[in-house]
């Protein structure tokens, strides 16, 4: 609860909400609610249109989750749509499909997650042990990962899931909310729960705020780093399931639009990418307002092309608001 | 001779600290000399000395940020040898530091016990925090050191002086901690803690430091002498990388001190004739302030002269430079070139406007790493770079004149700057601003880290600037670099201006300005 501040404060203690803190986030969200509300009152404020947006908020809010936990060191893991087809076509391949290829059960569930916490782990080392920017290394990992995700889906027939059953899951509600949102949600809770209340998460804040003084306190901040970006790897794993899930097939892109999608939800939620600050529950935040968003926009009828210009400037507005106050004259920003 | 002044009862205890032959060298450049210290249980050690005596690097290899060279370091009768700052802290060795190392985005709390590390805290065990015995730790820790923060404050919202008193906290506690779990008495550093805090807060630091003197020995490094003889038993002084004194505070006077941190009391080395201040001045501020920083300073800067800016760190005197050339914002005052107050002020206005600002951080702010020596002299983009081209043949022509004029050895343009010794390299980056035939030359340490070979070169170029009508402002590392250039030296003090000498009239000592210093 109390870490809606995301202030990276003391966890329970800290439950008011201010304006930075977290405020304003959910004044924009409410005011894209009333907006879109009155533009159609007939199709926007019902209960199957918040089952609509709730679920398609799951999947970059699983991504958004890992990505934000690697964000707050000051790193940044561009790799998720590679990762998210690797994992996805792995597990589908191990699953009940068309192709029949091997099924293992519900085994291919932890098989696709390791697979995409090895990948991160990969970058995270590389990035961590040869010092080279993780901006760089994560954006050559998303390729190899399309690079496996293409490997695996061949030159044969796209492979169909089998069992009925599992693809209508995640859209089913018989707890009154998607069970893809509620999947998402113990995500988040996880996450949380890692950013509040362990080492490895109170460290994410002290490394993304000096990482000089974190190495000189005897944070082990490369362990940590390749932690985080493994945990960002089976989240966007988790994710790559979910999709394949959502489109009942395998498919190398089934993270397509998935990054700036996340890094978008990011920035505009409050955690800046320098890191220190934000977490998991701001990014759910910044997910939700871009999914009302274009929700609303479909339903107002703006054609498909508009949104994603509207969505670009949403994202360069919001980091203007976020840096405003500490612009200087020297402040370096690349 | 230094030793035998230190009562023998105390010696007999184990030393928690005992250096021998300890010395540490940057390439050529001697920073400490073999120097042998012993520091028994129980006993408050002040550590003074100019800047530049070897103070801070003596403190870096007892804190495990250099490697000794060579010698032998004892920590409670062991020979110990850190690779790291790690090592030092767990051997019971903590500082507090001038430059502050808490984390602005956590509570006081968090703060006190990630700086425990692992073994030092129970609340975060298997990885989990338990919050309600982290912030009982933290009180417990605060309440010893009788400070009312509370320990859910974030450190970003914080005043300065609290946030030592956090550190200082952090830093206590760690030493015991460590210590105690290795049977031996702790070493607490303090760095210059004094200069932020408030006289109450002054006050509770002293009470920390008798208790800590109850169970184990502390180094205390301050510039404010009057301190020094209150809280230490014992004072040792650094000059030229060696210890030149080592007394009973009981037996020495502030006097005293002074004369053994410089050395040799000692005017301007020559007495050329100063030049006068004609006209009227190119750069001149009038109350010019910036909070926290510096107040009222009133400074007036003509062609063809130099003035010496000389203070402590803290003095504000890198703050004040920073705000002629137009990287802050002044919060009071006005800053007038030629008469006129200068509005909207930034370094691309001053630099068109004729100002040159060479700053202290050469490697950083200065050159540009991986570039040759021609083409880091010909970066500025003004003057005779003006426009969008500049031919290789012309940056050629132009960097060959100005390594004749400076005399920059190896007369190489092509060689990449890093390549060049130290003075060359600093040579290189006063062509850049001087091939702008600058108005104003602003001089933010311009010696530091050359050997006096090479400093005298540069000082040379120095005059010469200003032998060709240029206005200096300089910062001076050293109250000596300020006698030899300045022809009117200001001293600065807590942020104001504490003293003026115009060299045509008076003749001042370094003695002189020491006292007006601190």
């Amino acid at each position: 609860m109390a870490s809606m501040t995301g202030t990276g404060g003391t966890g329970t203690r800290r439950a008011v909400l201010t304006w930075r803190g977290g405020l304003a986030e959910l004044a924009i969200l409410l005011a894209l609610i009333v907006i879109f509300s009155i533009l159609n009152p007939a199709s926007f404020p019902t209960l199957t249109n918040l089952h609509t947006i709730l679920n398609n908020a799951a999947i970059p809010i699983v991504v958004g989750v890992g990505a934000s936990a690697v964000v707050l060191t000051g790193r940044i893991d561009l790799s998720v749509e590679g990762v998210m087809g690797a994992a996805g076509m792995t597990f589908v391949l191990l699953s009940a499909n068309s192709r029949e290829t091997v099924d293992i059960g519900w085994l291919a569930w932890p098989a696709a997650l390791a697979l995409g916490a090895g990948l991160g782990a990969l970058t995270g080392a590389i990035h961590a042990l040869a010092k080279v920017p993780s901006f760089i290394v994560s954006l050559g990992m998303w390729y190899v990962g399309l690079g496996i995700a293409a490997l695996l889906f061949g030159y044969e027939m796209i492979p169909f899931l089998s069992s009925e059953a599992i693809v209508a899951w995640p859209t089913q509600s018989p707890l009154g909310l998607p069970n893809s949102f509620l999947l998402a949600l113990v995500v988040v809770a996880l996450g949380w729960f890692l950013e509040a209340n362990t080492r490895l998460g109170r460290s994410a804040y002290a490394i993304g705020n000096n990482e000089t003084v974190a190495r000189m306190t005897g944070i082990p901040v490369t362990r940590f780093v390749i932690i985080l970006f493994a945990f960002a790897g089976a989240c966007s794993a988790l994710a790559g399931i979910m999709g394949s899930l959502a489109l009942g097939a395998g498919a190398a892109n089934v993270g397509v639009g998935m990054l700036f999608l996340t890094l978008a939800a990011i920035v505009i939620g409050g955690t800046p990418l320098g890191g220190g600050r934000g977490g998991a529950l701001r990014t759910v935040m910044g997910v939700l307002i871009l999914s009302t968003l274009y929700n609303g926009l479909i339903l107002a009828g703006v054609d498909p092309q508009v949104q994603s210009g509207v969505s670009g400037v949403v994202l360069v507005v919001a980091v203007i608001a976020a840096g405003w106050s500490q612009r200087a004259k020297l402040r370096v920003a690349k | 001779m230094m030793q035998s002044q230190i009562p023998r009862a105390v010696a007999l205890s184990p030393a928690v600290l005992a250096l021998e032959g300890v010395s540490k060298a940057f390439g050529p450049v001697v920073a400490v000399k073999p120097l042998s210290l012993t520091i028994p249980r129980h006993q408050v050690v002040g550590l003074i000395g100019e800047n530049g005596a070897g103070k801070s690097t003596l403190l870096k290899m007892l804190t495990g940020v250099h490697l000794v060279d060579q010698g032998k370091m004892m920590l409670n009768g062991r020979e110990v040898r850190f690779r790291g700052p790690l090592d030092a802290t767990a051997q019971g060795v903590g500082i507090v530091h001038q430059e502050q190392s808490l984390f602005t985005n956590l509570s006081v709390a968090e703060n006190i016990v990630m700086g425990a590390g692992r073994s030092g805290s129970q609340a975060v065990k298997g990885g989990l925090y338990r919050w309600s015995t982290v912030r009982a730790e933290a009180a417990e820790v605060l309440a010893r050191i009788g400070s009312r923060i509370s320990p859910d404050t974030l450190v970003g919202d914080l005043s300065f002086a609290e946030r030592q008193m956090v550190e200082i906290a952090r830093t206590i506690h760690l030493a015991c901690q460590t210590a105690a779990a290795q049977g031996g008495a702790p070493l607490v550093i303090l760095d210059e803690p004094t200069s932020v805090l408030e006289q109450a807060e002054t006050e509770v630091l002293e009470a920390e430091i008798a208790r800590l003197r109850a169970i184990g020995s502390v180094i205390f490094v301050s510039h404010r002498l009057e301190e020094v003889l209150r809280i230490c038993d014992r004072t040792v002084v650094m000059r030229d990388g060696e210890i030149v004194a080592d007394r009973l505070t009981s037996e020495v006077t502030e006097a005293d001190l002074y004369r053994l941190m410089i050395g040799k009391d000692r005017h301007a080395r020559s007495r050329e004739a100063v030049p006068l201040a004609q006209g009227a001045p190119v750069l001149r501020t009038r109350a010019l302030g910036k909070t926290a920083a510096f107040r009222d300073i009133d400074i007036a800067l003509y062609p063809r002269r130099i003035t010496a800016i000389v203070g402590t760190f803290g003095a504000g005197r890198e703050a004040l430079i920073r705000t002629l050339f137009g990287i802050d914002d002044p919060d009071s005052g006005t800053i007038e070139l030629d008469g006129t107050p200068v509005t909207d002020w930034t370094p691309r206005r001053a630099i068109a406007a004729g100002l040159a600002y060479l700053p202290a951080e050469r490697g950083v702010e200065s050159s540009v790493g991986g570039l040759s020596a021609a083409r880091n002299l010909t970066t500025v983009p003004f003057g005779d770079m003006a426009g969008w081209l500049l031919s290789p043949a012309r940056r050629k022509a132009l960097a060959a004149a100005w390594f004749d004029k400076l005399d920059i050895r190896p007369r190489l343009p092509g060689q990449p700057l890093e390549r060049f010794s130290g003075g060359n390299q600093q040579k290189v980056m006063l062509a850049k601003w001087l091939t702008l035939g600058p108005r104003v030359l602003l001089l933010d340490h311009p010696l530091r880290g050359l050997d006096p070979g090479a400093g005298a070169n540069v000082n040379a170029c120095i005059r010469a600037a200003c032998a060709e009508g240029a206005a200096v402002l300089l910062l001076a590392d050293t109250l000596e670099e300020a006698l030899d250039l300045g022809h009117e030296i200001i001293v600065m003090r807590d942020g104001a201006i504490s003293a003026r000498f115009d060299m045509a009239e008076d003749d001042p000592t370094t003695l002189d300005l020491l006292e007006k210093m601190v």
